[in-house]
């Protein structure tokens, strides 16, 4: 591999996983948002009145 | 698109300008590479690795002089009174981590292209060794905003921190102006503003500008929205604590006028304090 492959590699590569790393970062804290909310119950959990 | 949590108010937006920018970004971006790749013809003196050129400036720009001007500029707002807010606050610190991941690059390609044409991949240089304090400065920045505190103190605390970061700007701009280095100043335009290369090339080397400088508004956009999250959160969960400790309270003070008096108020039994149980 050249040096301008390896640099352009790199480069778009880097940019790549963190603007992925980001779009993973904000969604994650947007349920922890919803998840933290008073009186939402986390997914799978019974709804408050259900029998148990 | 947006998320939005009613009972708080707290609203991360997604805007469709910064999906615009994000596009047009990579869009850029994927000619940049073509016409640097492919199109653009190799240079008289440094051949094929004059295409290293096309990004390696337009990184450090952003590295450089974009992420200085956000950061920097929103930590004035912050601290002068009459704009204290923390929208700069975070603004700041999303343009700084975003600046460390291209300070981190723009030292990286300039290896790779230092290597062939100087002979080196590094060395002790003014230009590259201001950058490099550049990128400490930025993770010593970050690791400070890691250590907890109350909003209104982190944010001050780290508005100084950015400003004490900026010093370092001019310092790498003019490092090839006050010191004798190997890095070259200005060699694609100089002075005049007159340009030294082909059209194609011109072109390559002004689309390259956009397409980075585009990406970094986007990637500065989304981590912004992260840190509006983190504080929505941060801020919900106080709220969360300091209800369930008010509702302990009152249930403590009403077990203990309970059992004070001893005639209860009839509705309900009476809570037993924590422990109260022993006989």
């Amino acid at each position: 591999m050249s040096y301008v492959d390896a640099g352009y590699s790199i480069a778009l590569a880097t940019l790549f996983v963190y603007a992925v790393s980001l779009i993973l970062r904000r969604r994650r804290w947007e349920k922890a948002l919803q998840m933290s909310e008073p009186g939402v119950e986390p997914e799978g959990a019974p709804a408050h009145g259900d029998p148990s | 698109m947006s998320a939005m949590t009613p009972s708080t108010g707290t609203m991360t937006r997604r805007p469709r300008w910064l999906t615009v920018v994000g596009v047009l970004g990579v869009v850029a971006m994927g000619f940049t590479v073509w016409l640097g790749l492919w199109v653009t013809p190799p240079d008289e003196f440094q051949g094929n690795l004059a295409r290293l050129l096309y990004i390696h400036p337009a990184i450090a720009t952003v590295a450089l002089y974009w992420v200085g001007l956000v950061a920097a500029g929103g930590s004035l707002l912050y601290l002068w009174p009459r704009t204290r807010s923390l929208f700069w606050d975070r603004l700041a610190a999303a343009s700084v981590e975003v600046g460390a991941v291209f300070a981190a690059l723009t030292l990286v390609t300039g290896a790779l292209w230092g290597r062939p044409v100087w002979g080196v991949w590094w060395t002790w240089d003014a230009r590259l060794t201001s950058t490099a304090l550049l990128l400490l400065l930025e993770i010593g920045y970050l690791a400070l905003r890691r250590v907890p505190a109350e909003p209104a103190i982190r944010a001050r605390r780290c508005a100084v921190a950015a400003l004490l970061i900026a010093i370092d700007i001019p310092i790498v701009h003019f490092s090839v102006d006050w010191w004798n280095t190997l890095h070259q100043g200005g060699t694609f335009i100089d002075p005049g503003f007159q340009i030294h290369a082909s059209p194609s090339m011109s072109w390559t080397f002004l689309l390259g500008f956009i397409a980075f400088s585009l990406l970094f508004v986007w990637l500065l956009g989304v981590r912004y929205q992260v840190e509006v999250l983190q504080d929505a959160v941060g801020d919900q969960e106080l709220e969360v604590s300091l209800s369930e400790r008010w509702s302990e309270d009152t249930e403590l003070v009403g077990a203990g006028a309970g059992t004070g008096t001893g005639t209860g108020t009839g509705v309900g039994a009476p809570v037993p304090s924590p422990g109260g149980d022993a006989p």
